[in-house]
């Protein structure tokens, strides 16, 4: 019953803030819907379109597409899982809620299970409509009866995020629970490396470029099941049930799709049930020890006396100076923000390292032409996560100390400015090193000479590749400074100078706007990448000399809408930062 | 010097200061008094740059703060009702933050951060983190941080929230010293004890509008027709309003 009254409380006063009616919110409601709205359209259309086009076009085969979807699958249960526990960290050890009701007579039990489902749901809304929205696209293809859709939605999709969540809560409460033994810094730094360790070891495992060769060379029957080439340790996990469900549903093997089926909502319930046993017995007793982690803050990085520190001369003007030394401890002190930082750095250098060291072998320009934009949108994906993550934030961190800049003769625009210069120079560097990685494998093709595999040799590229790689690495700046204009400039327009935690403004209502937006320009940019990539791979076949025109296309198609975006987001966020305090 | 013109600031259809008009010369120390949702902390909002005014205008020390904000606010020191500092930072930190926001050189900044860190007695506690203060210290770190350019004005909202006597005492003087070295002060606070024992000139604000402006020694005077109490007086001048 206190479970209920609580749970019709917290409701009651979503509603009442979500149904607001001063004009501003009902510009922002509009706003919302529309995009959110835009977005699940284009999501339906664009997952609707690249099944029809692997399938008919690059003709991978059911079973090559649907392993595709499972790495997909893994990369979102991996998102998800590491969200949920830095977020349940927060808002299970961090809340003022959590504090204000463990002073009720509210069991430890309820205020965990109360908390767990605030976390959850605040941050999976959005998943589940674009997931939605993404199975409408991928069903209506292949003609699925309505059942797929209330299966895939509340059998397999739910079940699969609240698997996810319940392992992220598990793994944070058992941490919890030693941080009273071991140094949490230890702990911290244990996880982080298991996690990134099991993420390079799926991919070792898994390796798409390795399947798609096994795979090809018994085409065309491509659409047979390959299960042998499925390696062991994959099929434990959760991902490859979801696209053994899709595969066997698509093929009419319901004794198949009902068996993955109930290992997914079996596991999902003992898995929660399991989630609520080790939380009944170690959340009071772990949040008492949370307050005796007073701070995560790595001693050695405090560069005491350090050109970091406010008391040093430095060559910037006073003002520059005070706001960029102030970002620095903001964000090296607030664990949130540089495990986070560190463990996102780690997955784009086993990224960058799988990338780098591909060894390209296939035949068909089309086939080509799609692992290249999959490498380049997944590039500009990766450089969007971290501006949303850390760029969106920024000016929200102010916090209620924003009154500080608004009463002192320095101005919001220049702090905005500054803010901006730091997130932007560093994804823009970064971008230029993920760009040039990734086109290691185009522009440094190894040819083996001896008998061993390092014994190779480099063949020059052929002009087309040079152009298709060089023109990449010049527009992905641009893309950066773009996705950071709008991540930074909406970031402003939704600033909740409440919040305290990143993460939670990362994942907010305007977060997901911005996110949604971005996602429109990168699907943008691979329909202005896509035929200029088809076409230069099969001049690259045919040893035709390359159409340098194509370049000018392509950064006029790409520079013209970037320019318009970055104004806009400019001027809409320095503007609203001129909103009464 | 503060000049405040016919300003007046709505929310929608509710004004929330309706025409006040005021001067504050150098040297004086003025207290704004009002019962809670007065207009007070509305009217200091706008004097520091967080609200824009509907209409009117504000000068400070000589400078428009809507077409001037910057020369403005470099003349002033404000002291917001909540102390919100940024957790991460030391005090000290902070207070050099808020130096440099000033665009104070650094050798003098060093100087000054020394110099209000000793008056506001700040040193045993100054070099850890601000999630760690009380709301007393935070307070005295924001009375330090308001003080480290030397303002030629300063402007405080509610200065005794969360202080406990020995604190308040501290603050009490730190501000006759600041008035004494010639700044003018501009206070908002529930004290009636202390805008008596401190203000040169006290107002009195009420539902948006000044009831009552003079000196403390006709404020004197008047509470010889109540009880000789200022609270009566207060009382009575805003029940009047209410009524």
């Amino acid at each position: 019953m206190t479970f209920l009254h609580i749970l019709w409380f917290k409701n009651l006063m979503f509603w009442k803030v979500s149904s607001k009616r001063d004009v501003g919110m009902v510009v922002r409601n509009v706003g919302s819907f529309i995009v959110f709205g835009s977005f699940a359209v284009g999501s339906f259309y664009f997952s609707n379109f690249i099944t029809a086009y692997l399938l008919e076009n690059v003709r991978i085969g059911l079973f090559l597409f649907h392993r595709f979807i499972g790495m997909l699958l893994f990369v979102f249960f991996v998102t998800i899982n590491l969200g949920n526990m830095v977020v349940s960290f927060s808002t299970l050890y961090r809340s003022p809620e959590v504090d204000f009701l463990l002073t009720s007579p509210v069991s430890y039990l309820n205020i965990f299970v109360i908390k767990f489902l605030d976390n959850f749901f605040y941050s999976s809304g959005t998943l589940f409509m674009v997931g939605f929205s993404v199975l409408l696209g991928y069903g209506y293809y292949f003609n699925l009866p309505w059942h797929f859709y209330l299966l895939m939605m509340f059998g397999v999709l739910v079940p699969f995020m609240f698997l996810a969540a319940c392992i992220a809560v598990i793994v944070l409460l058992l941490l919890m629970k030693l941080a009273s033994k071991v140094n949490f810094r230890l702990l911290i730094s244990g996880i982080v490396l298991f996690y990134i360790s099991q993420i390079y070891f799926y991919f070792q495992v898994s390796s798409p470029v390795h399947l798609v060769q096994e795979v090809m060379k018994y085409y065309p029957y491509v659409d047979l099941y390959f299960g042998t080439l499925d390696p062991m340790a994959v099929k434990i996990l959760p991902n490859f049930w979801v696209s053994e469900i899709m595969y066997f549903y698509v093929t009419n093997n319901f004794t198949a799709v009902t068996g993955y089926t109930s290992l997914l909502v079996l596991s999902t319930a003992g898995l929660f049930i399991f989630a609520l046993a080790i939380a009944d017995a170690v959340f009071y007793s772990t949040w008492i020890t949370s307050l005796t982690i007073k701070s995560l803050t790595i001693k050695s990085l405090e560069f005491k006396n350090s050109i970091f520190s406010f008391g040093k001369r430095s060559f910037f003007s006073p003002q520059v100076e005070v706001i960029l030394k102030k970002e620095f401890w903001q964000f090296i002190r607030e664990p949130s923000q540089w495990i986070h930082f560190v463990v996102m750095m780690a997955l784009l250098l086993i990224f960058l390292s799988s990338v780098s060291s591909l060894n390209i072998k296939l035949e068909t320009p089309e086939l080509k032409a799609v692992v290249y934009l999959v490498v380049f949108i997944f590039n500009i994906f990766l450089i969007n996560s971290l501006a949303l993550r850390f760029g969106f934030p920024m000016m929200s961190l102010e916090g209620n100390a924003f009154w500080t800049i608004r009463s002192t003769p320095v101005t919001a625009a220049k702090v905005y400015w500054i803010k901006f210069t730091v997130v932007v120079v560093f994804l823009g560097i970064l971008s230029i090193i993920i760009s040039w990685l990734s086109n290691i494998p185009y522009l440094y093709i190894r040819k083996v000479v001896g008998e061993q595999p390092w014994m190779y040799s480099f063949i020059e590229p052929s002009d087309t590749v040079k152009l298709l790689s060089y023109s990449s690495m010049i527009v992905t700046p641009l893309i950066t400074i773009t996705l950071v204009s709008l991540n930074f400039g909406l970031g402003s327009v939704y600033s909740n100078f409440i919040e305290k935690n990143p993460i939670r403004i990362a994942s907010s209502q305007g977060a997901t706007m911005t996110f949604l937006l971005s996602v429109v320009y990168l699907v943008f940019l691979l329909g202005v990448y896509y035929f200029p990539a088809t076409m230069l791979f099969t001049a690259e076949m045919k040893e035709l000399q390359p159409d340098w025109r194509m370049l000018k296309i392509i950064f006029f198609a790409i520079g013209f809408p970037s320019v318009v975006i970055i104004a806009i987001s400019h001027t809409v966020g320095i503007r609203s930062l001129k909103r009464d305090y | 010097m503060i000049e405040l013109t016919n300003l007046t600031k709505s929310f929608g259809s509710f004004v929330a200061v309706n025409d006040v008009s005021l001067s504050i010369p150098s040297g004086e120390f003025f207290g704004f008094l009002g019962p809670n949702g007065a207009g007070k902390t509305t009217t200091i909002k706008m004097m520091t740059g967080l609200f824009t005014p509907t209409s009117g205008r504000i000068a400070i020390n000589g400078f428009d703060v809507e077409k001037e904000p910057q020369e403005a606010k470099a003349t002033f020191g404000y002291i917001p009702d909540h102390p919100y500092l940024y957790d991460k930072l030391t005090g000290r930190e902070f207070i050099y933050y808020m130096g440099g926001l000033y665009k104070m050189e650094r050798n003098d900044l060093k100087e000054n951060v020394d110099r209000v860190i000793d008056l506001l007695e700040l040193a045993s506690w100054i070099d850890k983190k601000t999630e760690d203060y009380s709301q007393g210290m935070r307070q005295r770190v924001t009375f330090a941080s308001a003080f480290v350019h030397k303002p030629r004005t300063i402007i405080i909202d509610e200065p005794m929230v969360g202080l406990d006597p020995r604190s308040a005492r501290i603050v009490k003087d730190s501000l006759k010293q600041q008035a004494k070295e010639g700044a003018s002060i501009f206070m908002s606070t529930h004290i009636l004890e202390m805008a008596e024992e401190l203000c040169d000139r006290i107002a009195i604000i009420n539902k948006s509008k000044i009831i009552f402006l003079d000196t403390r020694e006709n404020l004197h005077l008047h509470k010889t027709k109540y009880d000789g109490n200022l609270e009566s007086v207060f009382l009575e001048l805003t029940k009047e309003e209410n009524e």
